[in-house]
């Protein structure tokens, strides 16, 4: 008796439809030949009978009842008619994500083009700023002056043709180099404020108030005026009067000159080959009397010998004298300072106030104004 | 003017709508078109669903959300004259994906805790009423539900496969494991009667 069939899987073959057409039919023919076979096909499909018991017998399942079934199909159809009703809702939350896309992008943009006008605002306005800085190197022509001005590479040249200008570099605030280009020379600043007068095409004075100058004349050394220094050049020798402070007796500064003529010692602060104040000739003595010329450098002269020679009268006299002649002379404003100064030192208290607050009138911004203010009040 | 019995008899005496027609009304949004077909197979669709899952929660859940994807997917029913096979599998594609969803779920679980202890399944299961829901009990989802949608329902092995996204070799290989399986558990009658 056989047990097995070589053809037994073709029982689950046929009913899970993998057997085409003729081999159904000759499986069938096998099946009423092989008793094994037609075993296994009774059983499979016992099992499928099995299986589909409980879908036999019908009704409701056996874990639910009319109630649940009920509430359970009030559910769906409530759930259903939600799915219908509320259409504008779902297309206004189909578009949210669209919204909120379109939104964030315009943010964007809008932060964009802000920060863009921004910059360009700020590209603008720095050089409005920076134009509006002060200029570290003030020029101020003291009268008719003819001069032009030239920034080349960080360096800065200023050419006087005549007249006199008052210079002031404020290094402070990053400032070019400062050439002043003279007709017969040049003088190049080291950190200062000075005054340089040009006359009939030559360097007639230069005034140092603070810091260094360097004087470069033709067929000359070069001179390195300090502050406090007055260049002439006169035949006599150049004059360098170096006022350091507003006491009852400055000291007077080092003066250069090449051509030094003194026939006395220089002070102990006197460069070599300078001379100092002292050591001109002095005035006239005994007269208080002032009467001045029409040569301004020859009235400054006599009044600066006057007061280098402590005749603080006499010197207060003629420098008054020399601003009433002189009121546009490019050494007026030293011979107010200076007439305070004599004035201070001849110990006339109400006479210096006034001749103080004369300077401070006559001259608001001078070099010399924080010096004189406590003097004026 | 017919009195309230003579409508009751015409109404009675009506013709019932085809499921093909009731899907075309589904698709037009009619309310009483899904009334009537869940009142046709919500509990063949239970049944099906109940001994495929064996969870009791998930039962009233996967019928809700079978009936309201027929909804969505009416428009594109293929006029067969019975949607029960094609409610079937769709029924079939919600366990499939609620099953990956849970293993998902499962292993994250077992990864943040201890790896080596088994995550026991929390849902309550169904108590099986005689050997042969038993037997089916044992055999794993994927099976048992390839083994009642071919032998219950009636589905081809084609229709399962396209149902459930798996090749159709896959299926024939779970209907003879399943049918060998549950072979070895019963001893059955030629009649269908099962005995353990």
């Amino acid at each position: 008796m056989k047990t097995s069939c070589p053809r037994l899987f073709e029982v689950e073959a046929m009913r899970d439809g993998r057997l085409t057409g003729a081999e159904v039919t000759r499986f069938h023919a096998h099946v009423g030949l092989c008793s094994t076979c037609a075993r296994e096909v009774r059983a499979v499909e016992a099992l499928a009978a099995a299986l589909q018991a409980p879908e036999r017998a019908g009704g409701l399942p056996a874990d639910s009842d009319e109630l649940s079934v009920r509430r359970r199909r009030t559910r769906l159809l409530a759930a259903f008619d939600a799915t219908l009703l509320p259409a504008p809702r779902q297309a206004f939350a189909r578009l949210t994500p669209i919204l909120a896309a379109t939104l964030g992008t315009l943010c964007i943009l809008i932060g964009l083009a802000f920060a863009i006008m921004h910059r360009r605002s700020l590209a603008t306005a720095i050089p409005a700023a920076a134009s509006n800085a002060p200029d570290p190197v003030r020029v101020r022509a003291d009268g008719p002056a003819q001069w032009s001005r030239q920034v080349d590479n960080q360096l800065e040249k200023i050419r006087l043709e005549a007249g006199t200008l008052a210079i002031r570099v404020d290094h402070a605030r990053s400032a070019p180099r400062l050439l002043v280009l003279l007709p017969d020379g040049e003088l190049e600043d080291i950190g200062t404020a000075f005054t340089v007068s040009v006359d009939a095409g030559r360097t007639s004075r230069v005034t140092v108030q603070e810091g260094k100058v360097v004087l470069h004349l033709g067929g000359k050394p070069a001179l390195a005026l300090s502050a406090g220094a007055i260049w002439t050049p006169d035949p006599a020798p150049a004059l360098v009067s170096a006022i350091t402070s507003a006491g009852p007796n400055p000291p007077l500064a080092p003066s250069a000159g090449s051509d030094a003529t003194s026939t006395a010692p220089p002070r102990s602060k006197t460069a070599p080959g300078l001379r100092t104040a002292a050591a001109f000739p002095p005035p006239p003595s005994g007269s208080a009397e002032v009467t001045s010329g029409p040569d301004p450098a020859a009235d400054f002269r006599a009044a600066l010998a006057a007061l280098s020679a402590g005749d603080q009268t006499r010197a207060a006299a003629r420098f008054s004298a020399f601003l009433a002649d002189h009121p546009r002379d490019p050494r007026a404003e030293d011979a107010a300072y200076l007439r305070v100064i004599a004035l201070q030192r001849s110990g006339d208290a109400l006479t210096t106030q006034a001749a103080a607050r004369d300077y401070l009138r006559r001259y608001p911004h001078g070099f010399r104004r924080a010096e004189v203010t406590p003097l004026a009040e | 003017m017919s009195s309230p019995r003579a409508r009751a008899t015409l109404v009675k005496d009506a013709p019932r709508a085809t499921d093909a027609q009731l899907m075309q009304e589904l698709a037009a949004g009619q309310l009483g078109a899904l009334g009537e077909l869940y009142d046709r197979y919500q509990a063949p669709l239970h049944r099906f669903i109940a001994r495929v899952t064996r969870d009791a929660h998930d039962v009233d859940d996967l019928l809700h959300a079978t009936f309201l994807a027929a909804v969505k997917c009416a428009e594109r029913y293929d006029g067969r004259s019975s949607c029960r096979p094609w409610l079937i599998g769709i029924a079939a594609t919600l366990i499939r994906r609620r099953r990956k969803t849970f293993a998902r779920f499962v292993t994250m679980l077992s990864a943040f805790g201890n790896a080596q202890q088994r995550v026991n399944d929390p849902r309550p299961a169904l108590q099986a009423r005689s050997d042969v829901e038993r037997a089916l009990a044992k055999l794993s989802e994927p099976k048992r539900l390839a083994l009642l949608m071919a032998e219950v329902e009636g589905l081809s092995c084609a229709e399962i496969s396209e149902a459930l996204g798996v090749p159709i070799g896959t299926i024939w290989t779970r209907l003879h494991a399943a049918r060998r399986e549950l072979r070895q558990t019963l001893v059955l009658e030629p009649d269908g009667e099962a005995s353990a």
